[in-house]
């Protein structure tokens, strides 16, 4: 069996999962908060550009609208209502994003229903090929995303004042706040940035994956396994686990006895992450 | 655009005499225009509403077939009391919902049934209790081989034969890859169908089971196609047979392998969703007639829905499967003695049905007395996407399930001709 060209078919998706993974794991950092509403917040932003380019809008006010609602949609939540659960354990304050996940499965059930649409980008045309599969300018274009991404926020933590503020914010909550980090701004932020990385998320996997609310709202589990398995600290390793588990996805479809059962892949991955690195992570929580 | 013109037309004759009259006259039982007033007749129904997704399409069409039938005299003057409940995709609550219907209500038919689970947990408990259920849509094979059930459409697996089969005759295809749901009784029961033709034609075929919830549809298009086949049978429910055709034509193979569907992805929808790139490319079986037919019954179902129906209920498949399922009904509670219409009487009424037509139908519709399953509907049309419309590319012609043998029988031994 030839398993190159599933390597290159699991890359694409791999890349978004990384991609929403580090945006995620920005969020936690900075926050404390494991945003569970990350896939919706995406889908909204993606149905938004659809229903533009429905009405004929020009495909760049449509990616623009998406992300700018994705990234709306963040902004409410983290200032408004994710202030309010900030001395709640962290179980809480995740489950207050599943609350926010819900509402907005809820909305695109009643404005967009369930039926399955296609957002297509002019890129989908274009295409390597490589070992007889096609790699679409799409996939190329998530997994370069993803690598800039990651340079970025990586940067963005190490050189700029946002950047420590996140960090300090990360280590000590309440010494931060004694020592002057304003902790609404920082966290404000934050909700910003994951809200910017759900809207390019959404988008890249309505085209990739299927445009359905439910759907892409589920897809979150991956990125948590990715960012688990960054131990919800390292930026790179979340991003390559992203990768990983798109891949293995992929890997696996054409081992027959597996093959069904193929989707499960992220959960099995997330809980072995969870029972071997247990410890550690629990460490990471202990520290917010 | 032409139904829509008759429709304004008859409206503008009937507004003078009925206020909100806005369609082609629905007709309906003895077409009297007098409400029925006598004692209800209890029918009841158990569908899929709430859960995966929304299967009430079928019990919706049924209702506004009964509520035409109430206004216009009922059964010889009784109107039909229709209870419709919801398993929420749940064999638990099917399995309390037939109880409330059959034993608490007392219904003397179950009528337009349209449920994933239903089936599986009911079938026995109608047996005993003595109650006929003319399903408006059977999915999973228990819908199918069950002595008390007869649904009107042809199911998942004899619409995937029927697929296969035109695959063979007008395509040409010499070697086949299935690819099904892995839920059990569903999607290995199709894809086995498709084994077993492949066993008895001679030509290689192989199946893929899929999790409809994964999220990789490109991997499944390249596993496929790596046994390079020129024909890929689909038993996809729409939401996934869009990703598999988009991933499909990513990789080019719209242009190198004939894609056809089992009826579940037969929704008006999807040629417009999946593009040009599947014009003339993608094929699917059609279990009922087109749904924009101009056939004298099917617009008197599409008049029915207006007249009766909410404007949001989906005029599609499954509701054309509820109306059927509402006048075969109908049909059968009209031959008995209004006075004396009890379980007994209206299930052997129904049993005594031969030839329901329908021009809904490819081949006249029977029940099949005393036979341990039903599958009456097995005569199908293809259609391919072009333009965004599907397109009637096939005359009816009965599919070639070799697990049919036992019903081609039956038709032959009681002189019915498909």
């Amino acid at each position: 069996m030839n398993f190159l060209p599933f390597i290159i078919s699991g890359l694409g998706i791999g890349a978004v999962y990384a991609l929403s993974g580090v945006g995620l794991l920005v969020l936690f950092r900075a926050t404390g908060v494991l945003n569970f509403a990350f896939g919706a917040i995406g889908a909204v932003g993606a149905h938004v550009a659809w229903q533009l380019m429905e009405w004929d809008y020009p495909l760049a006010l449509a990616i623009l609208a998406a992300v700018l609602v994705s990234t709306l949609v963040s902004f409410l939540y983290g200032r408004f209502l994710a202030p309010l659960l900030s001395y709640r354990d962290t179980v809480v304050r995740a489950v207050g994003t599943l609350a926010l996940a819900l509402f907005l499965i809820a909305l695109m059930g009643v404005v967009w229903g369930e039926l399955p649409r296609r957002l297509q980008f002019p890129t989908d045309q274009m295409y390597l090929t490589l070992f007889g599969v096609r790699l679409t300018f799409t996939r190329i274009i998530a997994l370069v995303l993803a690598i800039v991404v990651v340079g970025g926020i990586t940067v963005l933590l190490g050189t700029t004042r946002l950047g420590l503020d996140m960090r300090a914010l990360a280590n000590d909550r309440d010494l931060s706040a004694i020592l002057g980090v304003r902790i609404t701004r920082t966290e404000t932020a934050a909700w910003i940035i994951t809200g910017i990385f759900a809207g390019l998320g959404g988008l890249l996997l309505a085209d990739l994956v299927r445009l359905q609310g439910t759907f892409l709202t589920f897809l979150v589990i991956p990125a948590i396994a990715a960012a688990i398995l960054g131990q919800l600290r390292s930026l790179w390793v979340t991003a390559f686990a992203g990768l990983g588990i798109g891949v293995a996805e992929a890997l696996l479809t054409p081992i027959d006895w597996i093959s069904p059962y193929r989707s499960a892949t992220p959960f099995v991955i997330a809980l072995i992450a969870v029972m071997i690195l247990g410890s550690t992570a629990q460490a990471a929580l202990k520290d917010r | 655009m032409k139904l829509r013109l008759a429709a304004i037309a008859a409206g503008l004759a009937f507004i003078v005499m009925s206020a909100g009259g806005a369609s082609a006259a629905a007709v309906c039982g003895e077409g009297t225009g007098q409400a029925a007033t006598g004692e209800p007749i209890v029918i009841g129904a158990i569908t899929g509403k709430t859960g995966p997704d929304d299967f009430s399409n079928s019990t919706r069409a049924a209702k506004a077939y009964f509520d035409c039938l109430n206004a216009n005299g009922g059964i010889h003057g009784r109107p039909v009391q229709y209870m419709v409940e919801d398993d929420q995709w749940n064999p638990e609550i099917a399995a309390q919902l037939a109880a409330k219907l059959v034993d608490d209500q007392k219904a003397v038919l179950m009528v337009g049934n349209s449920s994933f689970v239903e089936c599986g947990a009911n079938a026995d408990f109608y047996k005993k209790s003595g109650i006929t259920v003319v399903a408006g849509v059977g999915v999973p094979r228990e819908c199918f081989f069950a002595s008390a059930i007869a649904p009107t459409n042809a199911g998942p697996r004899v619409s995937m034969l029927g697929a296969m089969g035109y695959a063979l005759d007008q395509l040409g295809a010499k070697s086949v890859v299935c690819i099904g749901p892995n839920i059990p009784n569903v999607g290995s029961w199709s894809c086995d169908g498709v084994m077993l033709l492949a066993k008895e034609k001679g030509f290689p075929a192989s199946t893929i089971l899929i999790d409809q919830g994964s999220a990789d549809s490109t991997s499944v298009m390249l596993q496929a196609a790596s046994s390079n086949p020129d024909v890929i049978v689909l038993g996809m429910s729409k939401g996934s047979a869009v990703p598999l055709l988009v991933a499909a034509e990513e990789q080019g193979l719209n242009e190198k392998i004939k894609f056809v569907s089992a009826a579940s992805a037969y929704d008006l929808s999807v040629p417009e969703t999946i593009g040009p790139g599947w014009d003339g490319r993608f094929y699917v079986n059609m279990e009922f007639n087109d749904l924009e037919a101009t056939t004298p019954d099917n617009q008197n179902w599409l008049a029915v829905m207006d007249e009766y129906g909410q404007k949001s209920d989906p005029r599609d498949t499954f509701a054309q499967a509820g109306y059927l399922a509402a006048r075969i009904a109908e049909k059968a509670l009209m031959s008995i003695d209004p006075a004396n219409i009890t379980r007994e009487t209206a299930g052997k009424a129904v049993a005594d049905i031969k030839a329901f037509e329908s021009d809904i139908f490819c081949a006249p519709w029977y029940f099949g007395a005393d036979q341990p399953r039903h599958n009456a509907n097995s005569t199908t049309r293809m259609a391919v996407s072009e333009g965004g419309k599907w397109k009637v590319v096939s005359d009816c012609a009965p599919s070639p399930d070799p697990e049919l043998a036992d019903i081609r029988a039956f038709e032959k031994s009681a002189g019915i001709t498909q």
